[in-house]
């Protein structure tokens, strides 16, 4: 069983538009990854439904898990992807993190 | 604390018999709804589109999510939810939609309304429930974390 912790860089979590990616990045692979983030999951990495149980925010740490012949090279693969700022990469997502914060609480 | 899903939905958000040309449109109706109910401004809705260019919202069990671009979140007046249900279904990029659930979320409060959200839909038991809710309480009822109890 291989094992990496990753902290997610993305700027808003790991929602809907990353999750979408990941699981998508992670669905055509040879060996079945797990994603684990504190005490939810694990869930499979390629169920965009399950990465979004995990709820799992900016700077969030998250385990991925695999198993077999190649998983390092998934894993690695996988992990490079989740700590990217896959946001800063939505044209529509530039001034994320400016906005909203003179909100009510 | 973030707010449950079902806090978030007003009735007055819910259209159990809404009609749709395309995903576009199912989109622009979300946002119409959400600025009747006061979360939004009438900006909200190009940023939605925007998003589904982006990626699409779709969710899988029949159930989409539109929602804005980080970009959209000025146009966020208040968290809140609109549910809109197309019973002739809306093509979605090849999948077939019954259920849009509109998301409007200035901070992370949208994440925990996601995570909830996914908890149902992975249930095929919920899923179908949510898909067939009969009244606007009904929809509500089905996003409550736990139906056994009703606590108000």
């Amino acid at each position: 069983m291989s094992e990496r912790i990753v902290t997610v860089g993305s700027a808003q979590g790991l929602h809907a538009r990353t999750a979408k990616i990941f699981a998508e990045a992670a669905a055509g692979r040879p060996v079945r990854v797990t994603v684990a983030c504190g005490a939810k999951g694990p869930v499979p990495a390629a169920s965009l439904l399950g990465l979004l149980t995990l709820g799992a925010v900016h700077g969030a740490e998250v385990t991925l898990r695999a198993d077999g012949e190649g998983a390092d090279a998934v894993l690695d693969e996988l992990s490079a992807l989740l700590a990217r700022d896959l946001d800063a990469e939505d044209a529509g997502a530039g001034d994320a993190g400016t906005a909203g914060d003179a909100g009510r609480g | 604390m973030a707010e449950s899903a079902a806090r978030l939905l007003d009735p007055r958000a819910i259209r159990l018999d809404a009609r749709a040309a395309d995903r576009d449109d199912a989109i622009r109706q979300c946002g119409r709804v959400l600025a009747e109910a006061g979360a939004v401004t009438a900006a909200y809705t190009e940023s939605m589109l925007e998003r589904e260019q982006s990626v699409s919202t779709h969710l899988g069990e029949g159930v989409a999510i539109p929602h804005g671009t980080a970009g959209g979140k000025d146009a966020v007046l208040r968290d809140a939810l609109a549910v809109l249900r197309f019973p002739g279904g809306v093509d979605w990029n090849g999948h077939p939609v019954t259920l849009c659930i509109a998301i409007a979320a200035r901070g992370d409060g949208h994440m925990a309304i996601l995570a909830e959200l996914a908890e149902v839909l992975l249930d095929p038991g919920r899923a179908r429930r949510l898909r067939e809710a009969g009244t606007a309480a009904d929809v509500i009822r089905q996003l409550q974390p736990t139906e056994e109890e009703p606590t108000r």
